[in-house]
């Protein structure tokens, strides 16, 4: 791995970290917390955008230590990101926030065993919350967890994967094309 | 407890969780509990504190979707990983940790991969608040619909995101000239001792979630 994907991981684990700030400024039910992975796998690949969620999880750990179950999360995350990165899909908002919402359904999927078996559906206030109205309208407690990590998930995803998409394009060529991934995300190559 | 090697806290700290799942329920997460926020009084009352307020909204939550002997079973264990987890961050400094990982012999990318994001995170936090009330300078404004809103968090986060990526080449420069290339051997300068009876500790650790599992299964 060369020096500068090396120096990728904890930049874009600290964007991650660093997002909330701006998720607060502007008061939305997001968490972000997956942009650094997503960003590293779009920009240099599946190992950095793994490696990426993994310094991700074991930080945020260190702040709230429920984090760290969710690591597998982490790295579905990134090996669906490689998969949309080549074939393309952060061309445009129209093919990425799709993409997005594919990947909401799959995070919501892998994260809802374990935060059925490790925290009983308890996670953080809102998703317990969109859990207690599943229970409520009669779901099974499975079932209640899964829309509550849905409720979560569907948005917060299809929202990072058209940031992302927006970074992309924002970026120069040229910067761009010292990442070996970048280009081909967007379609330019 | 904060002499004791980075690896060995790490070990108890993994191990107690480990083993508040592994017993049974609600007495081994009990008694696993009890040591956990016990090893926080050995850090000062705040770290307790800090650990109870954590763990406190997972029993709320608990007791609203669970029945009595579900949640106590289950937010025994949560409570036991929380006070763990606030225990070693309390009493492992990161650089610490790092120079013993060096000391073992991991890669030095890997020590500082873990090092770059614990010191680049408070300072892309703080720049995220700047660009924030620059932004407000200027007339955003975080209020409205939910696309007004979306628009908001694009001014706040693009800026934030495509400056951090610019400091990607600074920042290899530096590593370059500082020999960091992927394979290099450092030589720590204090690596914390790593006694034998540590090292035996912590083998036992693994023995003992080894055991209790083995004794789940059988």
């Amino acid at each position: 791995m060369s020096i500068r994907l090396l120096v990728l991981i904890p930049v874009a684990a600290a964007i991650s970290l660093a997002l909330s700030a701006a998720v607060d400024a502007v008061a939305l039910p997001l968490f972000l917390d997956t942009t650094g992975t997503i960003l590293a796998t779009a920009l240099a690949g599946p190992g950095v955008g793994i490696a990426t969620g993994v310094v991700t999880s074991a930080v945020n750990s260190l702040r709230n230590p429920t984090f760290w179950p969710f690591v597998a999360v982490q790295v579905i995350v990134a090996l669906y990101a490689w998969l949309a990165a080549r074939a393309g899909l952060f061309r445009s908002f129209k093919t990425a926030v799709p993409a997005g919402f594919g990947l909401g359904v799959l995070a919501a999927l892998t994260s809802t065993p374990i935060s059925y078996l490790v925290f009983g559906c308890t996670t953080t206030g809102g998703i317990a919350l969109t859990t207690a109205l599943g229970r409520a309208l009669g779901l099974p407690p499975l079932g209640a967890c899964f829309f509550g990590s849905f409720v979560a998930d569907f948005g917060d995803k299809a929202v990072t994967f058209a940031l992302v998409t927006s970074v992309l394009h924002g970026l120069p060529r040229r910067a761009a094309a010292r990442f070996p991934w970048a280009l081909r995300a967007i379609g330019a190559a | 407890m904060t002499r004791l090697h980075p690896f060995t806290l790490l070990a108890i700290a993994g191990a107690l969780p480990a083993l508040a799942w592994l017993l049974p329920a609600p007495v081994g997460g009990l008694a696993t509990a009890v040591v956990a926020l016990g090893l926080t009084l050995t850090g000062g009352a705040r770290l307790t504190r800090t650990a109870v307020l954590t763990a406190a909204p997972f029993w709320l939550f608990l007791l609203l979707l669970h029945d009595l002997p579900t949640s106590i079973a289950i937010g025994l264990r949560v409570t036991t990983m929380v006070a763990s987890f606030v225990w070693v961050v309390g009493a492992l400094p990161p650089p610490r940790l790092v120079e013993a990982m060096v000391a073992a012999g991991w890669s030095a990318s890997v020590a500082y991969v873990f090092a770059a994001t614990l010191a680049a995170a408070p300072v892309l936090r703080a720049r995220a608040r700047r660009i924030a009330d620059a932004q407000r300078c200027r007339g955003l404004s975080a209020r409205g619909g939910l696309a007004h809103r979306l628009r908001a968090l694009w001014a706040l986060a693009l800026p934030l995101i495509l400056s951090s990526l610019h400091e990607v080449d600074e920042r290899a420069l530096a590593l370059e000239t500082r020999r960091l290339v992927p394979g290099a051997r450092r030589t720590p300068l204090s690596p914390p001792p790593d006694r034998g009876a540590e090292r035996l500790a912590r083998w036992g650790l693994v023995a003992a979630c080894a055991a209790a599992l083995g004794w789940r299964l059988r």
